[in-house]
């Protein structure tokens, strides 16, 4: 079903970057690809500066002291209309969900998160079920397989959207991989308390990408990507890590950051 | 039964490393997932379904002291003998006590994970009586001296090489990779002990409040004939496992066996009520019910309540990927997976267990497929907040988490050390990734490269780009 915004289709659609500090640190290129996509399906495009993170890290870890230090950060550094659209489902997740449980007992900054979490939007699922986006316009090419990041589909039930996309770039031989919904082991601080177990996931995670023969293997999060491109690289698989948004953007975008 | 909890990482490295083991996961977990995706797939209502269970036992759980005591009033009444444990001491008591009484020297036991919580065997054992576990999966384990790693397929971490090598070992049976032939060698065994047995002992997947039945859902016939055979009849079973009414039954039938083997329905459903009445062909003479509490009214009390709605199908475990990795002995206690990693905890407090709740990526494939709508991530999430307030946590994970937190109070210092790190990390790695890190992250880098850091990061970049100056 598609999100109302009670806003004239023809207006402008403003969108505030929660760009994520991992992407900020890693991989900007997903970032700039992000503002990219969105400014070609009219959105105006603000970048709130005084982001930093989300505090996911620190409320997976129990440490909800520093994550909601954090959280509350994050909810003063966004204004109070508008979109907020992230490249990372887990990011948004936590937003929308974690922040509740965060702040359950503080009802001002409870009711705030709340709202908040009500405008936020993973980028693919902002532009398909918002922006009703069929086709994304972008000139990538080569074979794709998706990898369903699990805080995007599980958390925040985003499975078509992504898939859509893909399968709507001309240039794209969209394979699926088997078990795609299966976590690929990188799990935050899972990936540094239980490491073994970890790389055990994602062996098994990049065997399934391997099998389908994909030159690239894309999701909505780069925490997965990081992490599935740390294995392909040490071992030199023939497959490349690349995030969506810079293959909605389309070839010009984000090289730097591929693989 | 043992606990061994918090060494989770070091029995995790060893399971890792065991071949036979990841051999026996990789055959088996991957098809119970299959069988109960197409089942549930096959079931338009199971949704609704599942709503339904929750409600239900979520109304179990707001009134567990009137249903509880509905039900021990009708299984009195047909002659049921309840006994209540308040922890595991007790039980051990209660049971020895029962079999002294009923001058009991054998003892045929059906599957019952809460009897493991209790260390039930090792109870009538210290009592004089030999208890046989009739169960396959039970049985293959007790020959082995192991413990159960799963909570409906006790011996799935044994392959059949193993199996056939125990039989040789401990029956004098001639070894063979058939396993209908290792099957009859159990069964053969078995039927002797079940003919000479003076006690059954069973679990219990349900309790009806209105009629004081006990109801078991089996698949290999073991459950019907120690209950029905033997002269007096045990069934250990903990008190969250009551339903308000028979009528309630179908319900919890159609999510239990879809949920845990993906059968539409078990082989074998029992339901027990009561001893043998004038003119029944068969059943105990005696029926004793040993209700287990053991830490479930403390659980009642507080923020995980939701956690005793679970039926105990295994679904957690067959959809976790890290189940899958490790199997269930390296999450030292009875029950394993996602279930195990929450209830372990709460069963026998949070310092004896805090590196369970650690052991999930929080993927929420558990919470997905869990027939009764436990939150589970939710509930490990909670858990690994309750280690930080019961100071639980390590000083080192603490300062780096006030380190990281403090970096994140300021864009502006945050931007700063992003580009120190983009500066070093091209200096030293030219854009590649980094094959080796210091701990606490030198785990990642074992087998995995860690990203360079980039060389300017978006913030920086975008200031740039759009010329803002702030």
């Amino acid at each position: 079903m598609p999100y109302t915004t009670g806003m004239d289709p023809k207006g402008p659609i403003p969108v505030s970057l929660f760009f994520t500090c991992l992407a900020d640190a890693f991989s900007p290129g997903v970032c700039t690809a992000t503002v990219e996509v969105l400014e070609r399906f009219g959105a105006t495009v603000r970048v709130p500066l005084s982001q930093t993170c989300c505090g996911q890290p620190a409320f997976n870890s129990g440490n909800r002291k520093e994550a909601r230090a954090m959280a509350r950060k994050f909810l003063l550094s966004f204004p109070d209309d508008g979109f907020i659209v992230t490249p990372s489902g887990s990011c948004a997740a936590m937003v929308k969900h974690g922040y509740p449980v965060l702040f359950r007992d503080e009802p001002r900054m409870l009711a705030r998160a709340r709202a908040i979490g009500e405008r936020i939007f993973e980028l693919s699922q902002f532009l398909v079920d918002v922006l009703g986006v069929t086709d994304p316009k972008s000139d990538f090419s080569g074979k794709v397989t998706y990898h369903d990041s699990c805080h995007l589909r599980r958390g925040l039930g985003v499975i078509e959207a992504p898939r859509k996309l893909l399968r709507a770039v001309p240039g794209i031989e969209f394979v699926e991989m088997e078990e795609s919904d299966r976590c690929c082991g990188f799990g935050g601080v899972f990936s540094l308390k239980y490491p073994q177990i970890s790389c055990k996931m994602t062996e098994r995670k990049v065997e399934r990408i391997l099998a389908t023969g994909a030159s690239y293997v894309t999701s909505g999060d780069l925490g997965c990507l990081l992490n599935i491109g740390g294995l392909i690289s040490r071992i030199g698989y023939p497959v490349k890590t690349i995030h969506l948004a810079e293959i909605l953007a389309g070839k010009t975008a984000g090289k730097e950051d591929a693989g | 039964m043992e606990l061994n909890a918090n060494a989770f990482g070091r029995n995790a490295r060893k399971a890792l490393l065991d071949k036979t083991l990841q051999e026996a996961l990789g055959r088996t977990t991957g098809r119970f997932q299959a069988h109960r995706d197409a089942a549930v797939a096959a079931l338009p209502e199971f949704e609704a379904t599942r709503e339904r269970a929750s409600r239900i036992k979520g109304d179990v759980l707001d009134h567990l002291d009137t249903y509880l005591a509905r039900f021990i009033e009708e299984a009195e009444k047909r002659g049921t003998i309840v006994h209540v444990a308040r922890d595991a001491a007790q039980a051990r008591e209660i049971a020895a006590r029962i079999a002294w009484e009923e001058g009991i020297t054998l003892a045929v036991k059906s599957k019952s994970m809460a009897s493991e919580e209790v260390s039930f065997n090792e109870a009538l054992q210290g009592a004089g009586v030999t208890v046989v576990e009739s169960d396959l999966g039970e049985f293959i384990i007790q020959l082995a001296g192991e413990a159960p790693s799963h909570i409906i397929a006790p011996a799935v971490h044994k392959t059949r090489e193993e199996i056939s090598l125990l039989f040789e070992r401990h029956l004098g049976e001639p070894r063979t990779d058939s396993i209908p032939e290792l099957v009859g060698m159990a069964r053969k065994h078995l039927r002797a002990k079940f003919l000479s047995a003076g006690m059954g002992v069973s679990g219990g997947n349900f309790l009806v409040a209105d009629t004081g039945s006990v109801v078991l859902v089996t698949n290999e016939g073991n459950g019907r004939m120690g209950t029905v055979l033997p002269r007096v009849h045990l069934a250990v079973v903990g008190i969250e496992k009551v339903i308000p009414r028979m009528a309630d039954l179908p319900t919890f039938l159609r999510l239990l066996p879809r949920s845990a083997s993906g059968q539409v329905i078990s082989s074998y459903v029992s339901i027990v009520t009561g001893t043998r009445r004038a003119g029944d062909p068969e059943g105990p003479e005696r029926m004793h019910l040993l209700l287990l509490d053991c830490g479930r009214s403390a659980i009642l009390e507080g923020k995980y309540r939701e956690i005793l709605k679970c039926i105990r199908c295994a679904a957690c475990l067959n959809s976790c990927p890290v189940y899958q990795s490790v199997g269930g002995h390296a999450y030292g206690w009875v029950y394993s997976g996602p279930i195990g990693a929450v209830l372990t905890p709460l069963l026998v407090g949070l310092p004896e267990a805090a590196a369970l709740p650690d052991a999930s990526t929080l993927c929420g494939a558990c919470a997905d497929v869990c027939p009764v709508k436990i939150p589970l991530p939710d509930f490990l999430l909670e858990l690994r907040s309750d280690a930080r307030e019961q100071g639980l946590k390590t000083p080192g994970e603490i300062a780096a988490m006030k380190g990281y937190a403090g970096v994140m109070k300021r864009a502006g210092l945050l931007e700063a050390i992003e580009r120190i790190a983009g500066v070093l990390g091209q200096f030293f790695t030219k854009g590649k990734g980094i094959s080796g890190l210091p701990y606490p992250f030198s785990g990642w880098t074992e087998r995995r490269d860690f990203p360079a850091p980039a060389a300017e990061p978006f913030r920086k970049q975008w200031k740039i780009k759009r010329g803002v100056t702030r």
